[in-house]
């Protein structure tokens, strides 16, 4: 029974405190919008990650970034920090006029609505991808 | 015999310090933290504590029968015994500093450890960002020779309770340094920072739960680099803040690892260190530290020349 009220308010405590951190607007939401964005973004995914072309999407939500190896990262906000994957030959993209639709193959990181300029070329480096990437 | 739980004192406290700790915030660093961040780290403490009291028995009735067999006797009110309570203390956070090193250099502890380093940030809530699966390890076994020696279960329960408190308050970006003294003896935010950070220089650092002094003497010690801005978190961030999959992830990834493996290599994926394949498809945090010093030339941690630190776990001693 202790543990039972221990634990419903523990809960309380719990959501109150969540919510008080959503209503004083803590957290930000950081923006991928220039290439030292990308680039700081993809050193913090991989250290040592070298890009040498990149896009951002047009709300600065995630970025793609190849390096000189010819391996291609995803880059996505998650909460007010930024996730990224090296993307494997699991990797899957779709294009659709500017939006590309990037699934890592990684179902628990999910997938990725990316408005990009060059999204047919960034689909179809995507789909590629076999394991064996070159420059 | 003393029936006290440290921890369940200190909760008021603990929530009173995270509030506080927002406001710092609001008016400070708003990064610092973030809602939905904020609602796992402490889902993470309220499921641990849940956790604790449903598979703790097991634990409690391992030691009780181990207590049987002590080499000292503190007598039948052993809690009068005023000099074993900081002995034990003292002994106790030795234990923790090498469950705590176990915990990152063998895959199995890991599994559990890591739910308390998942979140990408580093706040009062991240302290409360505690494993549900403890048990599911041998991480228990540590405290065994402290029952052999004498120490009570109950006053090592305590003594663990009060080191558990003591770390709550480290996990803070708002102290940038205590007084030089403090951080030559104690763990502090700025030891602690270094053991949460994912920077290549810093990964597998400052074990320490209260007192720094054991990685200083067993050769895991690095101090904070003010020049360096510190990335939280793990290797390969979430990137999802689904709870059960926080909690999770690396068991399934382990099992996963070891029912795909040759049979020869199965074991390794459950004994050695984070990151380690037997294809050598993977990284572990020495091999991102040797490539980081590679790349950029710069010196890591000195070489520790520490007894112990020749019979360090699964090789943890550095490789330059």
């Amino acid at each position: 029974m202790d543990l039972l009220v221990q634990t419903a308010g523990s809960l309380a405590a719990i959501l109150a405190l969540a919510g008080l951190a959503w209503w004083m607007k803590l957290g930000g939401t950081p923006r991928l919008e220039s290439e030292d964005a990308v680039r700081h973004a993809a050193g913090e995914v991989e250290d040592g990650f070298d890009p040498v072309t990149w896009s951002w999407d047009a709300e600065g939500a995630g970025a793609l970034a190849r390096d000189a190896e010819g391996r291609i990262m995803v880059i996505r906000r998650h909460g007010n920090r930024f996730a990224g994957r090296i993307l494997g030959p699991a990797a899957q993209a779709q294009a659709s006029g500017g939006t590309l639709v990037v699934d890592p193959g990684e179902r628990r990181f999910g997938t990725l609505s990316l408005a990009l300029s060059d999204a047919q070329a960034w689909a179809a480096a995507i789909n590629r991808i076999d394991g064996r990437q070159d420059a | 015999m003393p029936d006290f739980s440290p921890t369940q004192y200190a909760v008021p406290l603990f929530v009173v310090a995270v509030l506080a700790e927002m406001i710092w915030a609001k008016f400070r660093a708003p990064e610092a933290y973030e809602p939905k961040d904020t609602l796992v780290s402490l889902a993470f403490g309220l499921g641990s504590t849940v956790a604790g009291a449903l598979l703790g028995g097991f634990a409690l009735a391992l030691f009780i029968k181990a207590y049987e067999y002590r080499i000292f006797d503190f007598g039948p009110e052993w809690w009068t015994v005023w000099w074993a309570w900081p002995v034990c203390f003292v002994l106790d956070d030795l234990k923790y500093y090498w469950v705590h090193r176990a915990g990152h250099r063998i895959r199995w502890m890991w599994a559990s450890h890591v739910n308390h380093h998942s979140s990408q940030h580093y706040n009062l809530s991240t302290a409360l960002r505690q494993t549900w699966t403890g048990m599911f390890t041998f991480g228990f076994l540590f405290a065994v020779p402290l029952v052999l020696l004498g120490f009570h279960p109950a006053m090592i329960a305590i003594c663990g309770g009060f080191n558990l408190i003591y770390q709550f308050w480290i996990h803070t970006e708002a102290i940038k340094r205590m007084p030089a003294w403090f951080e030559a003896v104690m763990n502090t935010p700025s030891h602690h920072r270094v053991h949460h950070a994912t920077n290549p220089r810093y990964l597998d650092r400052n074990y320490a739960g209260v007192f720094i002094v054991w990685d200083r003497m067993f050769g895991t010690f690095t101090p904070e680099v003010d020049d360096e801005k510190i990335r939280y978190g793990i290797v390969k961030q979430l990137g999802s803040f689904n709870l059960l999959w926080a909690v999770f992830h690396e068991w399934i990834g382990m099992l996963a690892d070891i029912a795909r493996a040759p049979w020869r290599h199965k074991l390794s994926y459950l004994l050695r260190e984070p990151g380690w394949s037997h294809d050598g498809s993977r990284e572990t945090s020495d091999m991102i530290r040797a490539k980081w010093q590679a790349r950029t030339g710069a010196q890591a941690a000195p070489l520790a020349s520490s007894v112990a630190d020749r019979n360090a776990i699964a090789e943890a001693r550095e490789a330059f």
